[in-house]
């Protein structure tokens, strides 16, 4: 089947007034190249900048001392500043907010199967969703770039293929973008266009902040790669203070770009955690609550309530640059400690923001695949809550050897221990549900079960971590970089795969290729356990992180890591090769429930209609009933039919009405 | 969903006679390779185990390591048992799902939840209590402890050293010796030492490896670890937090000497390094940047001058 | 698993039934108390974030140079945007209540003053900034004021424009909007969202109050 054989199905929304001329809401939202869309927004981005960077440099003239001093912080921040509002200005996002000044509705949204959706300011979460899966890619694979200039450079102890000065930028750049990536690489791609389909909703509570939150993540993604032609940045993704405060042009890159990100976060987890707590559709109680809405209903607290130290902790720091305050100055009455306490107090609630989705996206794989029900369901979610609250008491453990509070370390020894408690128990839920399964190996379960077997060797690492003892060993070194490799990319990016290969067919209605995707999984798999173990020892035997020069004695520990991870990094290629090969290339319809799951969102119409369901359901029980005998349907679905395992409709061949329930036989 | 659907008849049946006892079998697995696996660990690799045991602290961290994973190496095994076992013994057939168990039975079983829930809240408690008897009873296990160190170590003699980090360097000051200052690190050996960290521009970080020290070397912040030397040997000075440019290149070597050795070298290097000695800023805990003086220089931060009488008794400024 | 001829060709058009247009109203309104809430949660993290540096580096007092000579920023600016501030949340509460009673029209006038109250306390606020004895980075307290003076015009500002744009919308809808009478009887779907709006808006307005006040007795008093 074609694209074009694909717009048969076009679908007529409501009421498609066309839009009214005129300033502020007038601004077509047609379609049509001359309306706004993500190239006007770079035309606003690049206008911004110039006219900052301008007026950066006026008002720095203005102060003898910053004018001559050679220092470009205040142009830099005047240029990014207005770059971003130019870039949300061109894609128009503040058309309603400016239009609400003399209270004009929003305008009506028009919906079109035209491909050039995905690249506008739009309020069906569905579109956010599948930028979002574009863009954290982006993100993800120019992290991933700069990772094998990282690996390149260290296979050899002494010769250089960098300077020391483009490897430091390298090094921070790999983590920062890393880091932001990770921030939104569940929540941003699955959570928004899964969830309102997995508790029933038609919408998101705030769709203009979801939208919003993707341009503003965007932004900030050309907001860090701005660092590279300042001349990057020196102080690693943590930008401790005072190098922050000694550094050049790329530091201001680092702070915007995390403010604007974590604007971004902010307004991704305020949306989503309203949608989950407002939309669930009657009868989805929080005992039926999908279990990957907990884990993001988790996230987004952590989203909502810790970005804003980040965002301060930013600010600070830029108005140290511009400003000349002295917040990270000791010798100025300000403190570097004060850095450290603010990042971490953000940092630790942002390493679980970028482990729970990846346990939620498990949770939900492994019943699908396994054919039985979800064991110790209110276990995982009390879990996720417990998870969540206890990472706000635990951000002194990155401090063990900074000199501050010694006598807070047993706490934060105990805390720290204590959430691997909470954490574990996604191995409980995960094993139980193994418990006599019949399991299916499709490409989404290896996926999960990957994330079983790395996840684990990340947190019992962790626990040696937070052991103060071993600490002194292991803090800095590359035991702590390969532990949060574990964690993060062993846990949440495989999960984050799996949960690619398991919904794409529902967001895209095209299948993936089943051997394209395990050749992908046990390269991905294989490289990278082969690359980050060895790292385990390489930490032990001495050597620290963000070094160009290591012991001549480590060298075959690191030129093995290095030639795993450049076979880790081409296993991506499969994947891209996989994704465009089935999605554009050679489209394979998929359908509506391929892996035959009792999730929600897999009952309705594929590709899923501008407003998601028919009717909106009225659920009537947990969606993970696999296996069970006169189990009750999983909701009603209105006009349509029952949807369940003991749905006797079901039997009767595929109803009319668009919801099919089909036969499925596992391979 | 014809094939799918569940067939009652069925599982109770296979339950009753073909069912294999599978968690006999697991423990059984599981208890071979832990009692196997972590003798092995402990007696072979367990003294080899970084960062050896040139010092106490090294010792203790050493041991502390090898019980975590001694600890560590059941839950692993437990758990890819576990898995392992799944995947061999649970596969799909290969046409059409079979009936696995459905059903409440098959969603929580509060025996097992409960039982996991203890076993990790034990666990996990034991390595709190153990970790923070080690801390103590390590006076720090050698980390930093900051200015005001409330884990001292009893012994009459201290040896204070002070390690000051700058881009991209470390120096040492003898403040026992006149308060010279060299570029290598030398140590007695059998000797309680309390090495003073401090920095001069940006967070450094002094990790010693061989002696397990690491302290964090802040501007203007005295950040004291302490630890006692058992054998002499040569040690690897590394800076473990990110510093800038040349990070990657600031490391240097010390060596733990005898006693005499050391007080030979100590003394002879006051002598020497006499002339230089005047050059440099008054000996004190930290350092402030001269912010007036174009020259770089720098002048000692007033607010507590160093007394070696009264080594860790006046309250520092905890930044 | 292959069977493509399940996947729907169906042009289907939207529809609600009224069940399902009640249960979006309530859905919505909800999500403003909720919503609101969950703003006021940011924003207080992120005035917490500026009080723990207050705090630290009040304690830590480095060099000696927490507040040399216990200086302040301009204290009569200080009282001035305190008391705007305050007011105006006051004038603004006092509306909400006006608006739960039925009467529109105070309302309104309310909340203009309180709209006219933030910008002449964000007015303040800049021109205070303009008049400070120190240099932004002569002490700890002189960082921590520059750092809480760019958040307070950040929240002012939003504060405002919230304010703003409800009462906009009010103009806008006119009396058809369903704004004109007690809660009970704003029965149109409309006036119930317009109504859960400026309630939260309301409570954001109280918040700020509060933590203004706090702030304030942190930079002028203590």
């Amino acid at each position: 089947m074609t694209i074009s054989a694909e717009r048969e199905t076009e679908v007529v929304y409501p009421d498609p007034t066309p839009p009214s001329s005129g300033w502020f809401q007038g601004l077509p939202a047609r379609p049509g190249w001359l309306s706004q869309h993500i190239g006007t927004a770079a035309i606003g981005a690049v206008l911004g900048y110039l006219l900052g960077h301008w007026l950066g440099n006026v008002i720095a003239s203005g102060y003898d001392y910053v004018a001559n001093s050679g220092v470009t912080s205040i142009a830099n921040t005047g240029g990014i500043a207005l770059g971003a509002l130019g870039w949300l200005v061109g894609i128009g996002a503040l058309n309603y907010p400016l239009a609400k000044i003399i209270g004009k509705e929003p305008a009506p949204e028009f919906e079109t199967t035209s491909w050039t959706k995905y690249f506008r300011y739009t309020a069906d979460h569905k579109v956010v969703g599948m930028q979002y899966v574009i863009g954290v890619l982006l993100f993800l694979f120019t992290g991933g770039l700069l990772a094998m200039a990282i690996r390149t450079e260290l296979l050899t102890p002494t010769s250089h293929v960098f300077g020391p000065g483009t490897y430091i930028a390298i090094v921070s750049e790999h983590g920062t973008i890393m880091m932001m990536m990770a921030t939104s690489v569940v929540v941003g791609p699955l959570g928004n266009w899964l969830v309102p389909l997995m508790i029933g909703a038609r919408r998101t509570a705030f769709p203009r902040v979801e939208a919003f939150s993707f341009w503003v993540f965007s932004a900030g993604y050309l907001v860090i790669l701005t660092a590279l032609p300042y001349g990057g940045f020196p102080t690693g993704w943590t930008g401790y203070a005072p190098l922050q405060t000694q550094a050049g042009g790329g530091m201001i890159s680092y702070l915007a770009g995390f403010a604007l990100i974590g604007t971004g976060m902010m307004a991704a987890g305020f949306n989503l955690a309203v949608t989950i707590v407002n939309y669930r559709a009657p009868g989805m109680t929080w005992s039926r609550v999908p279990i990957f809405v907990w884990s993001i209903l988790a996230t987004c607290a952590l989203l909502t309530l810790a970005t804003p130290t980040l965002f301060a902790a930013g600010l600070f720091g830029i108005l140290d640059h511009t400003a000349q305050t002295a917040f990270y100055v000791t010798e100025h009455g300000g403190s570097s400690y004060l850095w450290q306490n603010l990042f971490w107090f953000f940092g630790h609630p942002e390493v679980y923001i970028m482990a729970l989705p990846g346990f939620g996206i498990v949770a939900e794989i492994l019943p699908v695949f396994t054919r039985k029900p979800l064991f110790a369901y209110k276990v995982a979610a009390a879990g996720m809550v417990g998870v969540a609250l206890l990472s706000f008491f635990v951000w002194q453990h990155h401090l063990f050897q900074s000199g501050i509070n010694p006598d807070m370390r047993p706490l934060f020894m105990l805390t720290t221990e204590l959430i691997s408690i909470p954490t574990g128990f996604i191995f409980l839920v995960g094993m139980g549900t193994l418990y006599k399964a019949k399991i299916r190996f499709e490409v989404p379960m290896l996926f999960a079960l990957a994330l079983f077997f790395n996840f684990l060797i990340g947190g019992v690492t962790g626990v040696f971590l937070s052991d103060v003892p071993v600490n002194v060993t292991v803090h800095g070194g590359f035991f702590v970089l390969s532990h949060f490799h574990y964690t993060i990319m062993g846990g949440l990016i495989f999960a984050f795969f799996g949960g690619l290969y398991f919904w794409l067919p529902k967001m895209t209605g095209k299948s993936m290729n089943k051997r394209l995707g395990q050749i992908h999984f046990w390269m991905m798999f294989v490289f990278f356990n082969l690359t980050f173990f060895p790292m385990f020892l390489i930490g032990l035997l001495g050597q620290p992180r963000r070094v160009f020069e290591y012991q001549q004695n480590l060298q075959a520990l690191n030129t093995f890591s290095s030639i795993s991870a450049f076979i880790l990094g081409s296993s991506f290629l499969v994947f891209v090769a996989n994704f465009v090969w089935s999605i554009f290339i050679k489209p394979t319809p998929s359908p509506a429930n391929p892996w035959d799951s009792l999730g929600l969102e897999w009952q309705t119409a594929s590709p899923v209609p501008y407003y998601n369901f028919e009717r909106i359901p009225v659920v009537l029980t947990d969606p993970y009933h696999y296996s069970e005998d006169g189990a009750p349907a999983v909701a009603d679905l209105g006009e349509t039919v029952l949807v369940g395992v003991a749905a006797p409709a079901a039997a009767d061949g595929p109803p009319d009405t668009g919801l099919v329930q089909h036969e499925t036989s596992p391979e | 969903m014809s094939d799918t659907a569940p067939r009652p008849d069925d599982a109770p049946v296979a339950a009753a006679d073909g069912e294999p006892r599978h968690f006999a079998r697991m423990i059984a697995i599981w208890l071979m390779l832990s009692l196997i696996l972590d003798p092995l660990f402990y007696f072979l690799v367990g003294p080899h185990v970084p960062p050896g045991t040139m010092t106490s602290t090294a010792e203790e961290n050493q041991f502390d390591f090898n019980i975590l994973i001694v600890i560590a190496l059941p839950v692993l095994i437990a758990v890819w048992v576990y898995l392992g076992y799944s995947i061999v013994m649970w596969r799909a057939p290969k046409s059409g799902v079979a009936d696995p168990v459905g059903g409440e039975t098959a969603r929580t079983h509060l025996g097992v939840q409960a039982a996991w829930i203890a076993i990790t809240s034990v666990i996990v408690l034991f390595l709190a209590g153990f970790g923070t008897f080690e801390l103590i009873s390590t006076n720090g296990a050698g980390g930093g402890e900051g200015p005001n160190p409330i884990w001292t170590p009893t012994a009459a003699h201290i040896l204070p050293i002070q390690v000051i980090g700058q881009q991209w360097a470390f120096t040492y000051r003898y403040p026992t010796f006149g308060g010279f200052e060299t570029k290598q690190l030398m140590v007695p050996v059998d000797t309680t030492i309390a090495f003073h960290v401090t920095s001069l521009d940006v967070i450094h970080s002094f990790w010693a490896y061989q002696l397990s020290i690491k302290a964090d070397a802040n501007p203007q912040v005295d950040n004291v670890a302490f630890t006692t030397t058992n054998h002499t040997g040569s040690v690897t000075v590394r800076c473990s937090e990110l510093c800038g440019l040349w990070h990657g290149a600031m490391f240097n070597y010390g060596q733990v000497i005898s006693k005499q050795a050391f007080e030979n070298w100590a003394t002879a290097t006051e002598k020497a390094n006499a002339s230089n000695t005047k050059l440099l800023p008054p000996f004190a805990w930290t350092y402030v940047p001269d912010a007036n003086g174009a020259d770089g220089g720098y002048y000692n931060d007033t607010v507590v001058p160093y007394s070696p009488s009264e080594v860790y008794g006046a309250k520092q400024p905890a930044s | 698993m292959t069977d493509t001829t399940s996947i729907p060709k169906r042009a289907t058009v939207y529809s609600d039934t009224p069940e399902e247009r009640e249960f979006e109203l309530r859905a919505a309104v909800s999500s403003y108390w909720t919503g609101g809430r969950l703003f006021i949660g940011m924003f207080a993290f992120l005035l917490a974030s500026e009080a723990f540096a207050y705090f630290y580096l009040r304690s830590s007092n480095n060099g000696q140079l927490w507040r040399p000579n216990n200086i302040t920023a301009p204290t009569g600016i200080g009282w001035a945007i305190e008391f705007t501030v305050v007011a105006s949340a006051l004038i603004a509460l006092f509306g909400q209540v006006r608006l739960r009673r039925g009467n529109v029209l105070d309302w309104e006038v309310a909340g203009w003053t309180a709209v006219l109250g933030g910008l002449v306390a964000t007015g303040l606020q800049v021109w205070q900034l303009t008049k400070l004895p120190f240099f932004p980075g002569a002490s700890g307290y002189a960082s921590c004021f520059i750092g809480w003076a760019v958040m307070n015009i950040l929240m002012l500002l939003g504060g405002t424009y919230w304010m703003e744009t409800t009462l906009a919308r009010s103009l806008r809808m006119g009396g058809a909007s369903g704004v004109d009478g007690p809660d009970q009887l704003a029965m149109t779907s409309s006036g119930q969202i317009f109504r859960a709006n400026v309630s939260a808006c309301t409570y954001f307005w109280g918040f700020m109050a509060v933590g203004s006040t706090l702030f304030w007795v942190m930079f002028y008093l203590i």
